[in-house]
């Protein structure tokens, strides 16, 4: 056995060697933890690991497969998101414990602290002692077991699994219920007590899901689908859309679901224009690609491995479920055949995308769908999600029909469920809290993966000061004109501030705590490479593209993403749609808009006289209306609206 | 955004126990949950009829401008001028005085930005980790049966010496709070107590606990009933401590959002955001630590023999 003594080797270093024992197969003991954080973060052979103290917050968190014993307590999150494997606690588990878990047993001799077992999928989580507030908390699967009291809000928004609780019952959880204890299920129980050598002779009484808030109660009646350029077309005010969403409110007496993002006049980058009067197209010089550079990294400013784009463009981040796996291996493609980088949105990563996309970022949500170890160290970028331009605060949302039990399976969920995802991550309650989660992410991975956040656009000049306080190798800044997949209407049109505003407000508070090499990569919006250009003199980086991505790769913009009937195949999980959905037509179809952009970047950036975009600036930009004037603070010129027209027209 | 600590020291182990080390050890354990700045509550050891005032003063032109009408206040009040001494960003009396206390100290914050008052308590903060504060302050050495520190991460207010914890509840001698989380009913409670006549001397949701606090005092309440109704009447995420002369004490808000882990012996309570602050008290030694439940509030009464 081989022994680290925490008390002279950083937990970094008594990781990596952690590791380096877990492939030698060699077991290991922990000397003087002394309630450190992040010990054994990462590991994945099934080494036994013996803390000779307590352990702080995350001990054995991402992990598949090593048997931890702690002699004391453990901080927030003990085994956090572990697939295989063990962990057994002597003394108490404080909040969280046996977050996000997939298959593994977490056994603690003592009390466990708030929202045990919070979106856990499988496996067993166990409690000698009691259980505190809210314990159960939206689990998705799994067992939570607890041998003394379970606390008050037991099985709050639970969506599936089981609660098991031999001591007193507090006050129940949303939508969770009593049922009778089958005789076979308190025999598992008794084994599983009995293979941790636990004395236990009483019985135990079963918390379930009560299935009323799974699915929502009326499904929207199916109308002939008004396309989103022509639903929003005219503003006048009572339009088709307008009527439409009437009838169909009057039939299910609640908000309407769509896809797409904001579609009501707001300011935009369009709005913005150039001070020079340039001319692209026919006259452009044919080597102009070759004149400019276009390489771009982002990410390595802490030391990670920083992507390295071809361009300053991203593709967007949209999870397989959203979106058809057909759809997302054409993005995965394009992407590779253009040099950029792809991203897994939230439904978790496919091999087939992880081979066909060269740079991959790996995107978590916080229900953990579709999270592990594996994908994460197979990941060029890491992304923690806290909210989207498009409906900024709530989770995502995936209707029924799209939640095949393919997907179920890769996101640890049930079957059939209306999903709502959960908005806000078990374990980032605050700025000082996501700290500790970033370590962890960099700890499971070595430190060679950048890690990113995803904000969508409220508290801007707030939140983006936090990122950089806490250290992200970049942001992906998402505004309100961003799309999704499902989210109420009135959220789409109402909740959050422009993209333009964003990277306005994202730029200044930058500029105040003195954070500028922290990179933006802004999306909301982006049509291509002249408002890429504009978004990059604004102080973005680079951008990335959803919308327009999809549409060059054959959405029809139906607005129905939610409803799963799409008949282009790209957001659908029916086969029979899918099928319609020619994977490398499309992914040329995607790679050629992508290379558009490219040429607009590149002949924009010439005309303007600079050899590399990011060294156009403010100075070379106006704007076209007051209000974008106002946001933006340029000099506002209203006569070049036409200059800027004819611009979009050439090219 | 930010981490928490507080010691005290029971019966004999009170007598030359040093608090400033322990204070510094446990938030320096904490530093990642705030860089911005760091800060301490110390109680001295009173002298009669005398009160400790420290002000926030900045530096060059500006400090020496802030001393003067200060010194010039002190006059005004015939508060007499026993010790001075000016540290870091800070200027710090000892003055003989012993008129109206709240009149005193909202007229000393037109003069410069009051960081405490009491006849015992002396709140040191500043930008930087604990370390760097101590460089500045020699922290280290200082003795006494209780103190309460804080780690700050700057979310909404500035990172200024000013916006750090603790707080002092202005107007209210030797009363002080750190606080972990957020008050979301701030402006409706602070617009409560200022329609009473209270000061705010920052816009920082914590000094709201402070002075919530201090009113409840004022009112005959124990620190104990103090705690258990702020549970009721505060609205959001939060862990936080208060000290006194002689008690501290914490609460923990209903949802159980933020961290609080306390240990006890014969010797000491000592709570802490995280474990890990506990575990530099002691370091190698598995403890027996046990964590606040949501909604729950307690305090500890220094020993007076000590």
């Amino acid at each position: 056995m081989a022994t680290i003594d925490l008390s002279v080797t950083p937990v970094r270093e008594a990781n990596e060697r952690l590791r380096k024992y877990g492939a030698d197969g060699i077991d290991v003991e922990v000397l003087n933890p002394d309630a450190r954080h992040h010990i054994g973060v990462g590991l994945t052979h099934p080494i036994n690991v013996h803390i000779r103290g307590s352990a702080g917050y995350f001990c054995g968190g991402l992990t598949d497969g090593p048997r931890f014993l702690v002699d004391n307590n453990v901080g927030w999150g003990v085994g956090d998101n572990m697939l295989n494997g063990s962990i057994v606690v002597n003394g108490n588990a404080s909040a969280i414990p046996g977050v996000a878990i997939r298959g593994a047993e977490i056994v603690v001799k003592g009390n466990i602290g708030s929202r045990a077992g919070q979106v856990m999928k499988a496996g067993t989580l166990l409690a000698c002692g009691n259980a505190s507030f809210m314990a159960g908390y939206m689990m998705y699967g799994g067992r939570l077991i607890i041998l003394g009291n379970s606390g008050e809000k037991v099985g709050q928004d639970m969506t599936g699994g089981d609660i098991y609780v031999a001591g007193k019952i507090g006050e129940m959880g949303t939508d969770a219920m009593l049922i009778d204890l089958p005789a076979k299920e308190r025999d598992e129980i008794l084994a599983f007590l009995d293979k941790y050598k636990i004395p236990f002779t009483g019985t135990f009484q079963k918390i379930v899901n009560a299935g009323k808030k799974l699915r929502y109660p009326k499904t929207e009646p199916r109308r002939r689908a008004i396309p989103f350029f022509e639903s929003f077309a005219d503003n006048s005010y009572w339009n088709a859309k307008v009527q439409e969403d009437i009838h169909i409110k009057s039939q299910i007496g609640r908000y309407r679901i769509r896809g797409y993002g904001a579609a009501r006049p707001m300011p935009h980058i369009s709005d913005i224009a150039f001070k020079k009067d340039i001319r692209i197209g026919a006259m452009t010089d044919p080597d102009v690609l070759s004149k400019v550079h276009m390489k771009t990294e982002v990410g390595g400013r802490s030391g990670a491995n920083p992507l390295k784009l071809s361009m300053p463009v991203m593709i967007a981040p949209m999870s397989y479920g959203a979106l058809s796996k057909s759809a997302k291996l054409a993005l995965a493609i394009a992407s590779r055949l253009s040099g950029i980088s792809e991203n897994t949105g939230e439904g978790g990563m496919s091999k087939e995308q992880r081979e066909e996309a060269h740079q991959l970022i790996y995107q978590c949500l916080a229900g953990r769908l579709g999270w592990n170890i594996h994908d994460m160290q197979k990941a060029n970028g890491l992304e923690i999600y806290i909210s989207q331009g498009a409906k900024p605060g709530l989770g995502g949302q995936l209707m029924a029909k799209k939640v095949t039990p393919e997907i179920a399976r890769i996101r640890g969920i049930p079957a059939g469920i209306d999903l709502r995802s959960p908005s806000r991550h078990p374990d980032v309650l605050g700025a000082d809290d996501l700290v500790i989660k970033v370590e962890e992410f960099r700890e499971a991975t070595g430190y060679r993966v950048p890690v990113s956040v995803k904000l969508g656009a409220g508290r801007v000049r707030d939140d983006i000061k936090i990122a950089w306080k806490d250290g992200f190798d970049f942001v992906e800044l998402d505004g309100m004109q961003g799309s999704t997949g499902a989210a109420g209407n009135e959220v789409l049109e109402f909740v959050g501030i422009p993209t333009l505003s964003a990277i306005q407000e994202a730029r200044d508070a930058l500029t105040e705590v003195g954070g500028l090499d922290m990179p933006i990569v802004l999306m909301g919006g982006i049509k291509d490479g002249i408002d890429t250009i504009k978004a990059l003199a604004l102080g973005a980086h680079a951008v990335a593209v959803g919308t327009s991505a999809i549409i060059a790769g054959g959405c029809i913009a139906c607005l129905q993403c939610h409803a799963g009937t799409c008949v282009t195949g790209i957001a659908t999980q029916d086969p029979e749609h899918e099928k319609r959905y020619n994977i490398p037509v499309e992914a040329q179809n995607i790679h050629h808009y992508l290379e558009s952009v490219r040429w607009q970047i590149a002949a924009i950036t010439h005309a303007l006289g600079y050899s590399d975009p990011h060294q156009v600036s403010r100075d070379d930009l106006v704007a076209l209306t007051p209000e974008a004037a106002a946001i933006t603070r340029l000099p506002y010129h209203p006569e070049y609206r036409e200059r800027d027209q004819d611009l979009r027209r050439a090219s | 955004m930010c981490g928490i600590a507080g010691i005290l020291y029971k019966g004999s182990a009170a007598a030359d126990a040093r608090v400033g080390k322990a204070l510094i050890d446990m938030l320096d354990a904490c530093q990642h949950r705030g860089p911005d700045s760091t800060g301490f509550s110390l109680y001295r050891d009173p002298v009669p009829g005398h009160l400790r005032l420290r002000f926030i003063v900045g530096d060059g032109d500006e400090a020496r401008a802030a001393i003067e009408r200060v010194k010039q206040k002190l006059t005004e009040f015939q508060a007499k001028i026993v010790e001075e001494e000016h540290k870091g960003s800070s200027f710090a009396v000892l003055v003989k005085f012993d008129g109206d206390l709240q009149k005193f100290a909202f007229e000393m914050e037109h003069a410069a930005k009051l960081s405490s008052i009491g006849e015992s308590l002396d709140i040191i903060k500043d930008l930087g980790g604990a370390f760097d504060v101590d460089n500045v302050y020699k922290i280290d050495g200082f003795k006494g049966t209780h103190g309460i520190g804080h780690v700050r991460l700057a979310t909404e207010s500035d990172v200024a010496p000013e916006a750090t914890h603790p707080f002092w509840a202005t107007g209210f001698s030797d009363i002080s709070i750190v606080h972990n989380g957020q008050i979301t009913n701030y402006y409706k409670m602070r617009r409560r107590l200022e329609k009473q006549g209270y000061f705010f001397n920052t816009d920082n949701d914590s000094e709201l606990i402070a002075v919530y606090l201090a009113d409840k005092l004022k009112h005959g309440f124990t620190l104990k009933d103090a705690l258990k109704t702020s549970i009721d009447d505060l609205d959001g995420t939060f862990s936080f401590l208060v000290s006194t002369k002689d008690e501290i004490g914490y609460a923990k808000d209903k949802l159980a959002a933020k961290p609080m882990v306390k240990y006890e012996d014969d010797k000491i309570i000592a709570i802490a955001s995280e474990e890990v602050s506990l575990n530099r008290l002691f370091p190698g030694r598995a403890l027996n630590t046990s964590e606040p439940a949501p909604g729950t509030y307690d305090t500890w009464q220094r020993s007076i023999s000590a």
